[in-house]
């Protein structure tokens, strides 16, 4: 995890469109929050946000006015294609209480169960986990290389760095080998026999109106 | 088999207008590389079922492939040498509705170059330009 430090811009204004004008400069609208003080909004070079979440940052030090604080990334919102930060969430703390995050968990080695046919499954791809900030890691790299057929790879299974606690349920599945169901793929078979309407769907509740305008008919 | 909804509650529909860009569905969710449009528009069942054997053809039954779109909408159409009105013709085939951003398919339990190819193919039977994604971990 490393630290950088931004340049940040104060903003009275808000709103959508200002957001977009502020975009539209290479700037991102920015809001930090929490420990009980009021929201403040701010701008922050994009440029070097995306550097800094590229590191894998998990705080930023930002200047403002000549003032330095660190904050701690709370949540990043992206563009329609997931590929450029729009938004970002920061939140005040303090170096001695715990923070909830959450963390990738990025699946190591080759599992035994692939050499029999079997495919590995990722099920969950964040591990949302409580410690103190400086000790948040950058991604889990737990080990799958045990994992037979049909074996799980469960929250519990996952060896966390001192100090970090999990918070999902030690049940919860994070991984898996299994094998595909074998479907062999049906020829396409031309329907004529049956005509059009066999390649039309159901309708709800179609034939029970049928019936009552029938009724209502005769 | 090309998709198809099993249940319906209208058999036709108005062909609709599609605005803006995806707002959901648009990071890779189930497998860990997919594919992203890059257009808005319908793609039709056929082009989802060739993209489909395109994938599973080329993985030869090892990884996984997740199908993130579905055709919901009829399209219908007259027959030819028809004159004009007698109402709206019967449907023709099922699309579904596309917008900028959206993940079509994603490929999980394989090594990056061979979804990459995998999903190549599966971009040459698109109507539209797509490009390879990966998971996002963590921020």
């Amino acid at each position: 995890m490393e630290n950088m430090i931004l340049k940040g811009d104060r903003r009275d204004s808000t709103g959508t469109r200002l957001s977009r004008l502020l975009r539209k400069d290479g700037k991102l609208p920015v809001v930090i929050y929490g420990h009980g003080e009021a929201p403040e909004s701010i701008s922050l070079l994009q440029r070097e946000v995306v550097v800094a979440l590229k590191r894998g940052s998990r705080t930023m030090e930002i200047d403002v006015a000549g003032k330095k604080t660190q904050y701690l990334i709370k949540s990043v919102q992206y563009d329609h294609l997931n590929e450029t930060p729009i938004h970002l969430d920061l939140t005040r703390f303090d170096l001695t209480e715990k923070v909830q995050v959450r963390v990738g968990i990025e699946l190591k080695g080759i599992p035994i169960g692939l050499s029999d046919g079997g495919v590995l499954d990722q099920l969950m791809a964040d591990l949302e986990i409580e410690c103190l900030v400086t000790n948040i890691p950058d991604t889990l790299h737990p080990l799958v290389t045990q994992l037979g057929i049909d074996d799980v790879l469960r929250v519990k299974d996952i060896e966390l760095p001192e100090g970090v606690i999990a918070l999902a349920d030690p049940e919860d599945r994070v991984a898996t080998v299994k094998v595909l169901a074998i479907h062999d793929e049906p020829e396409e078979v031309e329907s004529d026999e049956e005509g059009d309407d066999a390649q039309l769907p159901e309708r709800i509740g179609r034939q029970a109106k049928d019936e009552g305008e029938g009724e209502a008919k005769s | 088999m090309a998709l198809m909804p099993k249940r319906v509650k209208w058999r036709k529909s108005q062909r609709g207008k599609i605005r803006g860009f995806a707002s959901k569905g648009n990071a890779v969710s189930f497998g860990e590389y997919g594919l992203q449009c890059l257009g808005s528009g319908w793609i039709t069942a056929r082009q989802i079922e060739a993209g489909r054997i395109a994938a599973t053809h080329y993985l030869h039954r090892e990884g996984k492939v997740y199908i993130r779109l579905f055709p919901h909408k009829p399209v219908s159409s007259k027959p030819l040498e028809t004159r004009m009105g007698k109402g709206k013709g019967d449907p023709e085939f099922w699309v579904a509705c596309v917008r900028e951003g959206q993940v079509l398919f994603e490929i999980g339990g394989v090594e990056e170059d061979v979804a990459r190819t995998a999903l190549l193919r599966v971009a040459h039977k698109m109507p539209y330009r797509c490009r390879f994604v990966r998971r996002r971990h963590g921020l």
